[in-house]
């Protein structure tokens, strides 16, 4: 009987459609795809707030959301600031998708593997975590920095003679702002390699720039 | 129009009835992506600054502003100063567009540079008022005055902002001219109830 049920309300549907109600079916769809579409894009922009990020799971809070509080990019002299989303999720729609489904390897992380639920934890992953994110932003040429600092839009005579002279150095030898910009919202890693000792493929940064 | 009709009802008498619903679901996602990509495309830079003549003014005295070329290159461009940055007031912007739209094919109130100058000082007021009666909503999209550090401002601002705390002003009052040429007339502070 229960495997009757979805004929039993394919024939309703079919019923309705065949009357002058077909076009509620059409309207129905229509609404449905605003739903959906509307849940989606909620979704999105909620999980991308820095209060959905630095407070939904204690590994965030009591570890990089903590350390990144009254660094420049959380506190300044013109209250503009960058947090979590801007540097950590995609400034570009598919590269962006891709990153909200694989949030579920966080749950995983979370509720299963329970990979950095305690300060040691993390501590003794904090190597690993960032130089996974030194290479993908080498990738990506800091896609994510870029997507505030507009290097063509740099003012080089207001900079210190000191910027001034490394990022001309900098641009010759082709290094990414990551490269020299790393630890400066959340702890160094210590012992390990920096982001310009790591090894990236050349061939990967126009695939980084797309994924 | 009723033949279209009568076809969808052929098919959703069919097997097809998942068919109907299913194309309602394109059509309507369709409709509705198109119009998030308008919304995201009005709000660029390149849109606003190049779509029509008149504001190519505006982008000219922008150029090399504060808010458009800095030490950082941290921008705000067109849009995050001058598109509401709540859901209903940008839906209802993006409505007000049709004023814009008016304007250009219909009334050319300032389609030539002498004809913005004689505006100047009006639309001035408007961005003006507007901005004050929201607490310069926009500028705070980006300025958030709790993670402002008063020991990395010269000592004038810190003076100048308690100032303003003390007796209830908001950016605009005094960081107007900014971006675009101040006009001619009575600034901000000087615009009380009586002007809205």
């Amino acid at each position: 009987m229960a495997r009757n049920r979805p004929l039993k309300l394919l024939a309703k549907l079919r019923g309705w459609t065949a009357s002058k109600k077909s076009i509620v079916v059409l309207l129905t769809g229509f609404v449905a795809s605003l739903a959906i579409l509307g849940l989606t894009a909620t979704t999105i922009v909620y999980t991308s707030t820095e209060e959905f990020c630095s407070t939904t799971c204690h590994e965030m809070t009591t570890n990089v959301a903590m350390e990144y509080k009254g660094t420049v990019h959380d506190k300044n002299r013109t209250g503009v600031r960058a947090t979590c989303p801007d540097c950590h999720i995609p400034h570009s729609q598919v590269p962006l998708y891709i990153r909200k489904m694989g949030a579920v390897h966080d749950l995983w992380g979370h509720f299963i593997t329970g990979s950095i639920n305690t300060r040691e934890k993390f501590e003794a992953k904090r190597q690993e975590l960032a130089e996974r994110v030194w290479i993908y932003m080498k990738e990506n040429d800091s896609r994510e920095c870029r997507g505030c600092h507009t290097a063509a839009k740099m003012d080089p005579e207001k900079q210190s003679e000191k910027a001034q002279a490394r990022h001309a150095k900098a641009k010759k030898e082709r290094l990414t702002c990551i490269d020299c910009h790393f630890a400066i919202a959340h702890n160094e890693p210590q012992g390990g390699v920096g982001p310009q000792e790591l090894e990236v493929d050349r061939s990967l940064i126009s695939k980084g720039a797309i994924f | 129009m009723s033949k279209v009709l009568e076809k969808i009802r052929n098919w959703s008498s069919a097997p097809g009835a998942l068919g109907v619903l299913g194309l309602g679901l394109g059509v309507g996602l369709v409709i509705f992506a198109s119009l998030g990509a308008f919304m995201v495309h009005a709000n660029s830079e390149s849109f606003c600054s190049t779509a029509c003549h008149e504001m190519t003014y505006m982008a000219a005295e922008y150029k090399d502003s504060v808010h458009d070329r800095n030490r950082t290159g941290v921008r705000a461009a067109c849009n995050d100063c001058h598109v509401p940055h709540a859901y209903i007031p940008n839906y209802l912007a993006k409505l007000g567009l049709l004023s814009d739209v008016w304007g250009h094919f219909v009334t050319h109130s300032i389609d030539t540079k002498e004809k913005l100058e004689a505006k100047r000082y009006e639309l001035a007021k408007r961005v003006w008022l507007d901005m004050k009666s929201n607490d310069s909503r926009e500028c705070r999209h980006c300025h958030n005055t709790t993670k402002m550090d008063p020991e990395k401002q010269t000592e004038k601002a810190q003076a100048r902002h308690a100032k303003a705390k003390r007796e209830g002003l908001t950016c605009v009052d005094c960081h107007f001219g900014i971006s675009h040429k101040e006009p001619d007339g009575p600034g901000p502070q000087e615009l009380g109830a009586a002007d809205q």
